[in-house]
C-alpha cells in the first residue's frame, strides 16, 4: 500500500468489509440457514479458538465410511473416521485423510462455465426438455447414493434413460463377475462378503482387500482379526497372483501362478483335499487334473499338496477377486474359488461366505456397469440414440480402456453437461460445467454396500461453506425440473436437495430397532446429521444356499490371451492414487506400498528377466499391446512373474489440475476391448511386447523412498 | 539439560509417552503417513526433491525383501518415526539447542525458531527419521486453508520431525488440568494412531503399568530398534509372525 491511510479510513473500510461480508455470504457449514456474522455476534461453529466437529460420510471412494471434520475459524483442518460409525469404526485410509487436499485444492472448477447459475440451469432444462426422453442419458459415479436416487426418480417419471453407474475401482475389481459367480453357485444375486476375522487360513487369489478392494476398511480389520493370536492360532493367509500385490505381501505364502490359471489351481487343490479326506469326489472337482493344472500355473505340484494339507487342517476361507477375475475366464475362476469354500462348510458361517447386508432404504444389490455394458452405452451415443448426456462422479475418458472409444464416442454427443468438481478429462470434453460442491460441502447419504453386517446408510452434511461459487447437483436438477415444468416439475416436487434428503431419511422413522429415534422428521434429520448416519442393530448378512455348489459343474480352462508379445500384462490400480487421487498432491507424495514409488508411474519387471534383456532399473521401455503403446520407467520387481510385467493404474492424466497432469502414463491405454462371460473387462489376460527406449540417466528416474535410507549420501541403492 | 551424571543407561529407565508398533499387522497402507502429514502441516516436495530423499515425511514405512523370486518375501512393515529416545543421539551435537530434552514430557523436541540448519542431528541419527527444509516448500492457494492452527508451519533451513503429536498432548493436558484430574489411558492419541485401519500402531503413557501401551510393551516379545546403541527409544515393535 503506497498511499498514506489514515485510521479513519481504515474504519471506515472495515465497517464496509463486516457489513458485506454479513449480507453476501449466505450459508454456514451445519445448516444451509446460519448467517456468517461478525464477530460480536459469534455463531455457535465459529467461536475463537475453538474446533467444531461435523460427522460425515467419506466421497473418495463409494464405500461410504463415516468421517468426523475438525473445523476451525470455518475452515476444514483434519479428518478423521467417525468412531461411532459401523463400517470403519473411526479409522480412515489414506485417501480419507487427503480428502482435504481435495477441498482446498487449486485447480478446483470455481464457478459454472456459462459464468452465471441462472443461465446454467436455463441451460439444463432446456436440454430435460428439448430433447426427447430417450435420447437423454445420465452417466453417474458410484457416490453419493441420494443423487442417484433422484435421478431415477427423474428417469422414472419422464421415460428418460435410467442412470448408468461407472467406476474404474468396479471395473479393476470385475465386480460383475463376483456377483455373477456367486448367482450361478448360490442361486441369488449381491455381493459376496467374506468374513476373514473368523477364519483360520484365507486363501485369496488375487483379492487385493488390504488395498482398494471393495471395502479395504473392514477388510484390513478382518485381516487384524485373522492375525490375532492371544486367544486363538493364528491365522494363515495365501495369497495366489502373478504379481505380489501389497495384499501379497502380508500373506504367509505367495503362490505366482500365471495370470487366468486361478481356477484350475482353486479345483486342484479341492480335488487334492477331496482325495486327502477320501470319499465321493465331488463333481465340480472331479475333472480337474492336478498334475496338468499345476503345469499351467507354472507351480510345483508339491506346493499344490502342501496347500492341500494346510485346507484338511484350517477352515480355509477362499476368496476370488481382482486381476484374477479380469480374464477372459474370469467367471469360471470366481466359480472355482467360490466352490473350495463348500469344503470348509462355510457358506452363512463365521470364517464364511456370506452375501452382504442390503442398507436400509434398497431393495436390490446395484452393481455398477461392467465394461460390456459401458460399451453399448457408447454405442448408443455413436448411433446417436443418446443425444445429450449428464456426467457426474465419473471420469469415463480416463478410467474406461482408451479402445472403448468412449472419447470419440462423447465427441459425437449433442449435448454433454458435466457436473464435476475438478476439470478431469471427461469434463475437459464436455460443452458446459456445472460444478458440484466437494464431498465436504455437500448433503447426501450413501448405502454401505458391504463391509458390516448391519444394514447402514451413512450420512453427509457440509462441513463447511461452499468455496466457490458452486452449486449441488441435486439443486439443479430440482430448479431445472421446475423450468422445465410438467412432468419433469411432478417428479421433483422438492424445494432443494435437503428436502429430498430428509424425505428419504424420514422414511426410515418407522423402522424398529434403528440405532436412534424421534417423533419428529425435524429432529430425526437432526440425529442423521450428528451421527453421520442411521443403522438398524438387526444382524441382516445373508446365508447363501450352497448345498449345490459340490455337484456343479465349473470349467476352468486355461483362458485366451489377448495380443501377441512375451510378457503377460498386469495392471493394478495404485493402493494410494486409486481412480481419482492423482490431484491430490500428498497422495502423490506416499510412497507406493510395495515400491515406495512416489509421483510417477513404473512398470515392474522381475530383474532375472531384466537382466536377460539388458534392462537396468530407470531404463525406459515401451509396452505395446494390440491397442496401444507407452513409456514408462522400468522398476526391478524381486515379486513377479519372470513372464509378468505390470503397471500401476491412476497416472496418465491429460487434465484434472497441475498435480495430475502430465505425470506418468495410463495403463488403460493398453487394454484391449475383451470381455469375460460376466460382461467384465478382461483386463489381465493381454500379452504385450516390451522394448527398450533409453538407458538410465544418473538423475533422473523414478523417485523412490527406499533411496531415503541413503539420504545424505550415497542410497543404499539398487537393491532393496 | 541433562548433566552428564544424570543420564542413566539402565534399560529399566522409562520415558512418559510410548509406542508400540504391531509389524504383523500393519498393511503398510500409508495412512499414517497421510494422517501425519495432515496433522502436522507437513509439506510436499514434489517429484524431484523427493527423488533425492528430501521429503518431508516424519513417518515412512520401511519394507525390506528376503529371498529370490519364488520364494521371495517382503519383511512385515516397518513405520519408522522419531524413537523418542530417553537418551537421544541427535541432542547433544545441536550447537543451537534446538533440538533439545523435555524433562516434563520426556520427548525430543525440536524449536524451530532456534534452528539455524546445521543438519548436525539428522546426520546423528541412526533412525534417519529428521526431515530437513531445503527450501520454502509451496503451498498454492488455497492448499493453506487446511493448515492445523495448532502446528507452526516451517521454513526453509530448518529441521523438523516427529513430536508424538505434542500440540495433542498439550491439549489433552490441558482440559484435563481444567477438569481437575489426570489425562485418561486413550483420551487422545498421535495422528498415525488413530487413522491405522489395523490399530497396528498404539499410545501412551509408558510409565503407567496400567495403560494399554504398557501392557502391550511387556508382553515380551516386543523390540526396541538400535537399543544396543544407549539410545533408549520408546517406540516398541512387535516383529510379527
Amino acid at each position: 500500500m503506497t498511499e498514506q491511510f489514515s485510521r479513519r479510513d481504515f474504519l471506515k473500510l472495515a465497517g464496509l468489509g463486516a457489513a458485506t461480508t454479513a449480507i453476501l455470504t449466505g450459508c454456514g457449514p451445519a445448516s444451509r440457514y446460519v448467517k456468517r456474522e461478525p464477530y460480536q455476534q459469534m455463531p455457535e461453529y465459529n467461536s475463537v479458538g475453538q474446533s467444531t466437529y461435523y460427522a460425515t460420510t467419506c466421497r473418495e471412494c463409494a464405500a461410504g465410511c463415516g468421517l468426523v471434520v475438525r473445523t476451525y475459524q470455518g475452515r476444514a483442518i483434519k479428518t478423521e473416521g467417525n468412531a461411532n460409525h459401523p463400517l470403519n469404526l473411526g479409522k480412515t485410509c489414506a485417501r480419507g485423510q487427503a480428502t482435504l487436499q481435495g477441498l482446498y485444492n487449486p485447480d478446483r472448477v470455481q464457478a459454472p462455465s456459462t459464468g452465471d447459475w441462472d443461465s446454467a440451469i436455463q441451460i439444463v432444462a432446456d436440454t430435460l426438455k428439448n430433447y426427447k426422453p430417450g435420447e437423454v442419458a445420465f452417466l453417474m459415479g458410484m457416490a453419493p447414493d441420494h443423487l442417484f436416487d433422484l435421478v431415477t426418480d427423474l428417469a422414472n417419471a419422464t421415460g428418460m434413460n435410467a442412470p448408468v453407474r461407472f467406476g474404474a475401482l468396479g471395473m479393476f475389481e470385475a465386480r460383475a463377475t463376483l456377483s455373477k459367480a456367486a448367482e450361478n453357485l448360490f442361486g441369488q444375486a449381491g455381493l459376496p462378503w467374506f468374513d476373514l476375522g473368523g477364519a483360520q487360513a484365507v486363501f485369496s487369489f488375487g483379492a487385493n482387500f488390504l488395498e482398494t478392494w471393495i471395502s479395504p476398511l473392514p477388510y484390513t480389520r478382518g485381516f487384524v482379526g485373522l492375525r490375532a493370536k492371544e486367544t486363538k492360532i493364528r491365522g494363515t493367509f495365501v495369497q495366489f497372483e502373478a504379481r505380489m500385490s501389497a495384499t501379497g505381501a502380508k500373506a504367509d505364502h505367495w503362490v505366482p501362478v500365471r495370470p487366468g490359471t486361478e481356477g484350475l489351481v482353486a479345483l486342484a487343490i479341492g480335488k487334492l483335499v477331496s482325495e486327502l479326506r477320501g470319499g465321493a469326489m465331488p463333481r465340480v472337482f472331479s475333472s480337474v487334473n492336478p498334475v496338468e493344472a499345476a503345469e499351467a500355473a507354472g507351480v510345483e505340484l508339491e506346493a499344490l499338496h502342501h496347500l492341500a494339507e494346510m485346507f484338511v487342517t484350517f477352515n480355509v476361507l477362499a476368496i476370488p477377486g481382482g486381476a484374477a477375475l479380469g480374464q477372459s475366464n474370469g467367471l469360471e475362476i470366481a466359480e472355482a474359488v467360490l466352490a473350495l469354500n463348500a469344503l470348509s462348510d462355510n457358506f452363512g458361517k463365521p470364517g464364511g461366505v456370506y452375501l452382504s447386508a442390503l442398507a436400509p432404504n434398497q431393495t436390490e444389490y446395484n452393481r455398477p456397469a461392467s465394461a460390456e455394458e459401458m460399451a453399448s452405452f457408447v454405442e448408443k451415443m455413436k448411433s446417436g440414440a443418446i443425444k445429450a448426456l449428464f456426467v457426474h462422479g465419473v471420469n469415463p475418458v480416463f478410467e474406461l480402456p482408451a479402445s472403448l472409444g468412449f472419447k470419440e464416442a462423447l465427441a459425437g454427443v449433442e449435448q454433454v453437461i458435466s457436473f464435476a468438481t475438478f476439470t478431469d478429462e471427461t469434463a475437459a470434453a464436455a460443452k458446459f460445467v456445472f460444478p458440484d460442491h466437494h464431498g465436504l460441502e455437500s448433503w447426501g447419504y450413501q448405502r454401505v454396500a458391504t463391509g458390516v453386517s448391519l444394514p447402514v446408510l451413512s450420512g453427509a452434511q457440509p462441513v463447511v461453506s461452499p468455496f466457490y461459487d458452486t452449486r449441488a447437483t441435486a439443486d439443479v436438477l430440482i430448479a431445472a425440473a421446475k423450468l422445465a415444468g410438467g412432468a419433469f416439475a411432478t417428479a421433483l416436487p422438492y424445494a432443494d436437495e435437503v428436502e429430498f434428503i430428509q424425505t428419504r431419511v424420514s422414511e426410515l422413522m418407522s423402522e424398529a430397532a434403528g440405532s436412534f429415534s424421534a417423533s419428529d422428521a425435524a429432529t430425526f434429520m437432526a440425529y442423521f446429521q450428528q451421527y453421520g448416519g442411521w443403522y438398524k442393530n438387526v444382524e441382516a448378512l445373508i446365508a447363501p444356499d450352497g448345498s449345490s455348489v459340490l455337484n456343479g459343474n465349473v470349467n476352468a480352462a486355461e483362458p485366451e490371451y489377448a495380443g501377441e508379445g512375451e510378457f503377460f500384462f498386469v495392471p493394478f490400480v495404485s493402493p494410494t492414487l486409486a481412480e481419482a487421487g492423482a490431484n491430490k498432491p500428498w497422495l502423490q507424495e506416499l510412497p507406493d506400498p510395495t515400491t515406495t514409488v512416489m509421483w510417477n508411474t513404473w512398470i515392474e519387471m522381475n530383474p532375472e528377466t531384466a537382466h536377460e534383456l539388458g534392462i537396468a532399473n530407470d531404463d525406459v521401455v515401451k509396452v505395446i499391446s494390440e491397442v496401444g503403446e507407452v513409456q514408462a520407467y522400468v522398476y526391478l520387481y524381486p515379486a513377479i512373474r519372470p513372464d509378468t510385467i505390470a503397471m500401476p493404474f491412476g497416472q496418465g492424466h491429460t487434465a484434472y489440475g497441475q498435480y495430475a497432469e502430465n505425470r506418468g502414463v495410463n495403463p488403460a491405454d493398453l487394454i484391449a476391448v475383451r470381455f469375460n462371460e460376466a460382461g467384465d473387462l478382461a483386463f489381465a489376460g493381454m500379452k504385450v511386447k516390451v522394448e527398450k527406449v533409453s538407458s538410465a540417466v544418473s538423475g533422473v528416474g523414478l523417485s523412490r523412498m527406499e533411496s531415503r535410507m541413503g539420504v545424505y549420501g550415497e542410497a543404499l541403492g539398487e537393491e532393496h | 539439560m541433562i548433566r552428564p551424571e544424570e543420564i542413566k543407561m539402565s534399560a529399566e529407565e522409562t520415558g512418559k509417552w510410548g509406542m508400540v508398533i504391531d509389524q504383523d499387522i500393519c498393511t503398510g497402507c500409508q495412512a499414517c503417513v497421510a494422517a501425519c502429514a495432515m496433522e502436522n502441516n507437513l509439506a510436499f516436495v514434489g517429484e524431484e526433491d523427493s527423488g533425492y530423499g528430501r521429503s518431508m515425511h516424519w513417518i515412512r514405512i520401511e519394507r525390506f525383501w528376503e529371498g529370490e523370486y519364488p520364494e521371495v518375501k517382503m519383511t512385515p512393515q516397518q513405520p519408522m518415526l522419531c524413537q523418542q529416545c530417553g537418551h537421544a543421539t541427535c541432542e547433544p551435537v545441536c550447537p543451537a539447542f534446538a533440538t533439545v530434552h523435555s524433562q516434563a514430557e520426556q520427548l525430543n523436541l525440536q524449536v524451530y525458531n532456534r534452528c539455524v540448519g546445521t543438519r548436525y542431528c539428522a546426520n546423528n541419527c541412526p533412525y534417519q527419521v529428521r526431515a530437513f527444509n531445503w527450501r520454502d516448500y509451496k503451498r498454492p492457494e488455497p492448499l493453506p486453508n487446511q493448515l492445523n492452527p495448532d502446528v507452526t508451519v516451517r521454513r526453509m533451513g530448518v529441521m523438523e520431525k516427529c513430536t508424538f503429536c505434542i500440540q495433542r498432548i498439550f491439549k489433552a493436558q490441558d482440559k484435563a488440568k481444567s477438569e481437575g484430574r489426570e489425562v485418561m489411558d486413550g483420551e487422545f492419541t498421535t495422528a498415525c494412531a488413530q487413522a491405522c485401519p489395523a490399530n497396528a500402531i498404539v499410545f501412551g503413557r509408558v510409565d503407567q503399568p496400567e495403560s494399554l501401551v504398557s501392557q502391550l510393551m511387556h508382553k515380551g516379545h516386543g523390540v526396541k530398534h538400535l537399543e544396543e546403541l544407549g539410545t533408549l527409544p520408546n517406540v516398541t515393535y512387535f516383529k510379527g509372525g
